[in-house]
């Protein structure tokens, strides 16, 4: 079970999606209407570049102090699906935008 | 999917049923080419083209009337009615439609209906089974769990969000019919032209379940009604005169379509069961929805989850000495028992056609006998169904009358095709042909052997 868990952790990362209801997006519109919400999810190791080492280096010798910086690639959308309409519990349609995910790549 | 749409083995059904207004329209359906096609064979065949070119100038001239009744256009109408062109049909979706329909009107104009709201259809009818329409209902009450039994137009667009070509066009549609926000100034036009791409572009799996979803409470039936976004395609500040918008839609050869195929696939019977003259119920709904995106459109007209109220945004107020026939016009949508039992048993998941109200043709006469005989083994003799193939029976008669005395044949293709699944005939509609060539071949020779045989 340890060796499975372990495997899953270390997959890759990639698109994956789940169907929830437009009021879980949390985006304030209020309808049981389903849509298919797809994310980003896995982890980024292999594109781990130079520029990584050498932050993370230069942050260890706190050359960097104050300033909020990343030494690790970060798996995130590189593009975003089509747009999502819906009707509302008060009977109007809505369409939102760059709610979901449509490629992921490690950035 | 949308193959089947095309079956092109569908007149069988309405073989059964045929009024006499469409009449002859329907008959030897396969021996039907589109339009397209058929022009380019008459374009091909020099005494064809130049009759269909002299047709075509006797159509467009000024003086109409007067060309018509000349004798050279006469001629030149009998040589087009006896092409491939006069019984050519278009398909819904087709590549070049508007060019097929508009050689189909073009030769109509020559050939014109007595009643032009009763129009026929130039569609090939569509010929999808209840079970193959029904696919959804049976998903969304089997195995995926999720859905929500109360409104089965929230399980519609669920199954639609789901689907990313389903999700596309409805969003592209919903968005461009909501393009005004709460002024509701929306873009009438491009409203239409979006629902038009759902509607052609969406598997109608995932379409008609948006459309016909069963109600049983007012957010589910408010939904239904609100599908094709009415405020923006539908209805407008004011409502305009109907027959205005019948003649309005017949300059547009598309429209001019969509609504003679409506009236045709949804034309009512009281006599009938189904309360279809077709007993074709998604042939009904087909025509049903591909009205949408043109101002003849019909909707819910009420959020009642019992009432199937639905009709046209127009009123017959303001037709002049034309109301009666205005009035008489407008019920063919708004009290269409075929239209309501079609959506009707969609959403009930059944098919309540009766197959014993099929009339038997009382051209079928084959004696068992001879029929074991003649038809392939694998060919049930259930089922049979007057198909006119009258050339062939006609030219059989007349051997008949010439002394042959036992062998009354007159086999319609249909008895010879009597699979009506539409998935075997799809793919086997080369060999069927075929072998209905093989059979009438074979016949013939039957019948000249025994000429020969017993003088």
């Amino acid at each position: 079970a340890r060796m499975k868990r372990a495997r899953v952790h270390k997959q890759p990362c990639t698109v994956k999606e789940l169907e929830v209801s437009v009021s879980e997006l949390g985006l304030g519109y209020v309808s049981d209407e389903t849509v298919l919400f797809r994310y980003c999810s896995g982890t980024c190791d292999a594109a781990v570049r130079n520029y990584d080492f050498s932050l993370q280096s230069i942050r260890g010798k706190k050359k960097i102090k104050k300033e909020k910086v990343r030494a690790r690639p970060c798996c995130r959308p590189l593009s975003y699906d089509d747009d999502i309409s819906f009707l509302d519990s008060k009977n109007h349609y809505h369409t939102i935008k760059e709610v979901s995910a449509k490629d992921c790549g490690c950035v | 999917m949308h193959l089947m749409l095309y079956f092109p083995c569908s007149h069988l059904f309405l073989a059964l049923t045929t009024l006499p207004l469409f009449g002859s329209t329907y008959l030897s359906w396969s021996s039907q080419t589109d339009c397209v096609h058929a022009n380019e064979q008459c374009t091909a065949d020099p005494s064809c083209s130049s009759r269909y070119r002299t047709l075509r100038q006797c159509l467009g001239g000024r003086d109409r009337d007067v060309l018509l009744s000349s004798q050279e256009c006469k001629t030149a109408q009998e040589v087009v009615r006896d092409s491939a062109l006069h019984l050519c049909r278009c398909r819904r979706g087709m590549k070049k439609e508007l060019q097929c329909l508009q050689v189909y009107w073009g030769i109509r104009a020559g050939l014109a209906d007595a009643d032009e709201f009763y129009e026929a259809s130039p569609y090939e009818p569509a010929a999808l089974r209840l079970s193959d329409i029904f696919r959804l209902t049976s998903i969304s009450s089997g195995a995926e769990g999720v859905s929500s039994k109360q409104n089965a137009c929230l399980d519609a667009a669920k199954f639609c969000n789901v689907n990313d070509i389903c999700k596309k066009l409805r969003s592209a549609y919903i968005s461009t019919c909501t393009s005004g926000g709460a002024d509701r100034i929306c873009t009438r036009r491009k409203c239409h032209k979006a629902l038009r791409t759902f509607i052609e572009r969406v598997p109608l799996e995932l379409s008609y379940p948006l459309l016909f979803c069963p109600c049983r409470d007012k957010p589910c039936a408010e939904r239904r009604r609100q599908t094709a976004v009415p405020d923006c395609s539908f209805m407008r500040p004011e409502i305009p005169n109907c027959l205005e918008i019948w003649s309005g839609c017949r300059q547009d050869s598309v429209c001019r379509s969509r609504l003679a195929d409506f009236v045709t696939s949804c034309q009512s019977s009281p006599q009938s069961a189904s309360g279809c003259v077709q007993d074709n119920y998604p042939a009904c709904l087909t025509a049903y929805a591909w009205l949408i995106g043109f101002d003849v459109a019909l909707n819910f007209l009420n959020s009642d989850p019992h009432s199937l109220a639905v009709g046209p945004w127009c009123t017959c107020n303001g037709s002049g000495d034309e109301e009666a026939m205005c009035e008489r016009y407008l019920k063919t949508f708004t009290e269409n028992t075929c239209l309501r039992n079609a959506i009707y048993a969609y959403g009930n998941g059944t098919n309540i056609v009766p197959t014993q109200n099929v009339p038997k043709s009382p051209r079928t006469t084959i004696s068992t006998r001879t029929e074991r005989r003649l038809l392939p083994d694998n060919q049930s003799d259930s089922n049979t169904q007057y198909e006119g193939n009258s050339d062939i029976c006609s030219s059989l008669q007349d051997m008949k009358n010439a002394n042959l005395t036992d062998l009354t044949i007159c086999v319609s293709e249909a008895q010879l095709n009597t699979d009506f699944t539409p998935e075997l005939r799809t793919k086997d509609d080369q060999s069927g042909v075929s072998h209905l060539r093989a059979s009438i071949l074979y016949i013939i020779l039957v019948i000249i052997y025994s000429a020969a045989v017993f003088p």
